[in-house]
């Protein structure tokens, strides 16, 4: 990409898709009742930005939706139109409409006017906006006299930049432009003190030279200081005003063992005598506006304030180790001191921390319960600020990825060498070795996390597939996300779309009753569906659960055995009838409806998952609802296994795919057939394979009594039995693909390259067991004798 | 030398598609002293630490809309001279009348060609 635009271009298409993740994020909270300006105002300038963006590179038909959009959205951000569920459910779909409108520019495709005119008809006359004429505006723009003292080449460097400017542009021209009554305002930057409010109002009782008192409460939230805001300059700017006593309120400071140091625990209670009015002050806080508690009350109403003070510290002991508190104190205090010099530090905070921490009294629960549940609505509130953040080609890191895991590798073999040297356990090469082994287990999840994304984007897509599936089904159905922020691997992120996809309709579909179904058992007429996800022992667990009606076993077993899935008379137990979902071709559904009934069915999800390596389960109670829960593994690139030795082959079996292990009696074998062995296993018979038979290094054996059997479980419920050798190790490999150089070797998924340099194969158990011959037994002697 | 080659500018807007087109737009005509920041607070910074004559801001961004930038840039001394040219999306009659008063040097209608942006600057500083 040598040219310049088409790198920019490229870029939009990026930075739109952050912009749509806010938009749907703002739409969100708008939809939960968080109505502030701050989320109307995310929401605005989502589609302001895509629109600013599209107009630079002639995106016409994105600039005409986006500006009507973005015309309605500024009715509702300047409290012209209420929005109500409705006009939500409408924006929700203006921004499903305009997230389509920036994919198609991005990948030169249309799409058709008439899909979204109709939507833009519908919000204009809802929101009731019209094209506005563009009012030409009259500017005389103000020349700057730059004097960049002509002297030598190197003339910048000498002037110290702006001295160099000559002050303001044409002050004196400004008395002519019509329509400005209050100039007033500019005179006064000759003074550093702020100006005053752009609004004329803050200025009437501005004559009098008597002194207001105020006491000002400033807890800022975390989000003042990530949004880059310094609580010192506000500080400084109040003591502008006039005279002040700030006190530092530290109680909430914990100790250095629970900091979390992106979080905020300090607030400040500010007392300000000063000639200006209350506007003024709240002016100096005008930009941390929504990132911070703020209570600003006059003299007389301080008594009151004292009263409900958030936390008189004295009474409330910091309940942290008197120790790191103390130690953390004496540092914060004189930085402010320095900085500050009007500042006079409240003495009682100090001793307060010297003291033992008493236990903490209930009322001091009770804040802490009330501040965690504040901090949680307003983390709720408050949106999303953008990180920092770098975009890397992807195939960069996928390169970087690679030669970690050669480094994993290399660092396995040189381990090896060294254990086989037999120097002392504490030879200076062992520890150096232990080190280096610490740090690239480090190196490796660190790289790994590169390719980590919240899983975010994709949780966004379900609930457009909610808002569309329930619109067609007629059902009202209300989706709710947890999670959002687990982070999973790039890959895995996007080959779950397709899977979860599809639950989250089959969940709409399947799941919820109709409404009227949901007013006659007495349900809340609109449906819920919820996906969570959080991670558990080094994997990913994804919930989607609907509060619907429940697995109708009796009916999925009647369908079973109409459909000779299952025999008439089978015993099976609650889970096995739930896992009858996931056979092909089961279809619950007495009407194939158009929206699950795509051919697509539980069965391509679950073998979706296990693709990925992962596990998918049921449960379900009558009634009350159902939950699919999938489990996967965090990364693609490396994975738990099992190393097992096959007629002198090293092999590893996924670990995910184990059950257990056993070693095989006399009494657990049975022939079956003349070249087959089933293995009896808690009452159930599984098939014996031998896996160095099924994979062609040896002829079956004559007797399998005494052999190590791994237990291996299908994606269909069934389960094989694998006679392997020995097992030799369990460890985390590094997956190597096979399918670029030898496309795709039935029953091997992968090879990788063990601690002694030796390869070894990944085997695929799922395709291995369909693929099985099943052959166990030697043919019976005398039919070789006949060959 | 030049103006073009003297002349110092920042670029703010937290869009990095827009900051890319205008630095690009600017290095069309040769001003290549060019800083960006992505809100005005780093702006501010990066203006204290590194004197600028010419802030090219977007209207409407998170935090500070490039009206309080304009607003704290006027209001401290030091930056109280510099040059300001507003880039937005919409010129409503109350952001330019704003503008000015808080005084506003010129300002850039989106979507603008590197010509019309050339010419918005010149109208302050002069001919590049």
């Amino acid at each position: 990409m040598s040219d310049p635009m088409e790198e920019i271009r490229a870029s939009y298409f990026v930075e739109c898709e952050e912009l749509l993740e806010s938009l749907q994020d703002g739409l969100q909270q708008m939809d939960d009742g968080h109505d502030d300006s701050e989320t109307i105002n995310v929401v605005f300038r989502a589609v302001h930005s895509i629109k600013g963006g599209a107009g630079a590179f002639g995106l016409d038909d994105l600039v005409k939706f986006a500006h009507r959009f973005e015309t309605a959205m500024d009715e509702v951000r300047a409290g012209r139109f209420v929005p109500d569920s409705a006009a939500i459910k409408l924006f929700f779909q203006c921004a499903d409409i305009l997230a389509d409108l920036v994919r198609a520019a991005r990948d030169d495709a249309v799409i058709p006017e008439s899909i979204t005119n109709p939507v833009l008809d519908t919000l204009d006359e809802m929101v009731g906006t019209s094209e506005e004429v563009e009012e030409e505006i009259e500017f005389a723009p103000m020349v700057l006299n730059l004097d960049l003292g002509g002297g030598g080449a190197s003339g910048l460097p000498d002037l110290p930049g702006l001295p160099a400017l000559s002050g303001l542009p044409d002050l004196p021209g400004l008395p002519d432009l019509p329509g400005l009554p209050d100039l007033p305002g500019l005179p006064e930057l000759d003074s550093a003190l702020p100006l005053p409010p752009a609004s004329p109002a803050g200025q009437t009782d501005n004559s009098g030279n008597q002194l207001n008192h105020f006491r000002i409460l400033f807890s800022p939230e975390n989000s003042l200081y990530s949004s880059g805001n310094e609580p010192l300059y506000l500080l400084r700017a109040l003591r502008d005003l006039g005279e002040i006593k700030v006190r530092c309120d530290t109680s909430t400071l914990p100790g250095l063992g629970d900091l979390n140091p992106e979080n905020g625990y300090l607030s400040w209670i500010i007392e300000l005598s000063t000639e200006e009015n209350q506007t003024t002050v709240r002016e100096v806080f005008e930009f941390v506006d929504g990132l911070c508690d703020l209570d600003i009350a006059t003299a007389d109403d301080t008594a009151l304030i004292a009263e409900n003070a958030v936390a008189p510290q004295p009474e409330l002991t910091v309940t942290a180790e008197p120790d790191t508190s103390a130690a953390r104190l004496p540092d914060l205090v004189p930085e402010i001191a320095d900085i500050l010099p009007d500042v006079t530090p409240e003495p009682e905070v100090a001793p307060a921390l010297d003291k033992e921490p008493e236990p903490m009294d209930t009322s001091t629960a009770e804040y802490d319960a009330q501040s965690a549940a504040g901090a949680q609505s307003s983390a709720k509130a408050t949106p999303t600020q953008p990180r920092a953040t770098v975009r890397v080609d992807l195939e960069r890191i996928d390169r970087l990825v690679n030669l970690v895991g050669e480094l994993v590798i290399n660092q396995a073999m040189l381990s090896q060498s060294v254990a086989e040297t037999s120097l002392p356990q504490n030879s200076p090469v062992q520890t150096g070795l232990e080190e280096f082994l610490q740090l690239t287990r480090d190196i490796q999840e660190s790289v790994m996390m590169i390719r980590a994304q919240p899983i975010k984007s994709l949780f966004q897509r379900m609930s457009r597939i909610v808002r569309e599936s329930s619109a067609m089904l007629g059902k009202d159905v209300r989706l709710f996300t947890d999670g959002e922020n687990t982070e999973v691997d790039k890959t895995v992120i996007e080959r779950l779309a397709d899977p979860l996809t599809h639950m989250i309709r089959n969940a709409v579909d399947h799941g919820l009753e109709s409404t009227a179904d949901r007013i006659a058992t007495g349900k809340e007429p609109v449906g819920h569906v919820t996906l969570t996800a959080n991670h558990r022992s080094g994997r990913i667990v994804i919930d989607v659960t609907d509060d619907g009606a429940g697995i109708n076993r009796e009916k999925v077993r009647q369908i079973a055995i109409n459909k000779e899935l299952i025999a008439a008379d089978a015993q099976l137990s609650d889970t096995d009838i739930d896992n009858l979902l996931f056979l092909p071709g089961f279809s619950t559904a007495d009407k194939v409806s158009n929206l699950s009934g795509r051919g697509v069915g539980m069965d391509v999800v679950k073998s979706a998952i296990l693709g990925l390596g992962g596990r998918i389960s049921i449960s379900s109670v009558e009634g009350k609802g159902t939950t699919f829960s999938i489990s996967l593994p965090l990364t693609l690139a490396v994975l738990d296994g099992m190393v097992v030795q096959v007629a002198g082959e090293t092999l590893v079996v996924p670990l995910n795919a184990i059950i257990e292990t056993l070693t095989l009696t006399e009494d657990d074998l049975r022939a079956l057939g003349p070249q087959t062995h089933v293995v009896q296993i808690r009452g159930g018979f599984d098939p014996l394979l031998d896996l160095g038979a099924e994979l062609g290094y040896r002829a079956p054996k004559d007797s399998y009594i005494g052999d190590i059997v791994l237990l291996i479980g299908q994606e269909d419920g069934k389960r094989a039995a694998l006679v392997v050798d020995a097992i030799e190790d369990q460890r985390q490999v590094v997956i190597k693909g096979l399918e670029a150089s030898y496309g795709r070797v039935a029953g091997i998924a992968a090879a990788t390259i063990l601690g002694d340099g030796q390869i070894a194969l990944i085997l695929d158990p799922v395709d291995l067991v369909s693929e099985a011959t099943g052959r166990t037994r030697v043919p019976p002697k005398h039919l070789s004798i006949a060959g | 030398m030049a103006l073009r080659d003297q002349l110092r500018v920042i670029v703010v807007d937290d869009m990095s598609t827009s900051r890319g087109l205008i630095t690009n737009a600017l290095d069309s005509f040769g001003v290549r002293n060019v800083d960006v920041a992505a809100d005005g607070h780093g702006a501010l910074q990066k203006i204290a630490a590194n004197p600028v004559h010419l802030v090219i801001s977007d209207y409407n961004m998170p935090g500070m809309d490039g009206l309080h930038l304009l607003h704290a840039l006027r209001s401290n001394a030091p930056t109280r001279g510099v040059g300001f040219l507003l880039i937005t999306g919409r010129a409503d009659r109350e952001i330019i009348e704003h503008g000015k008063k808080l005084g506003m040097n010129n300002f850039v209608k989106k979507p603008f060609e590197p010509a019309g942006l050339k010419a918005a600057i010149e109208a302050i500083v002069g001919p590049l």
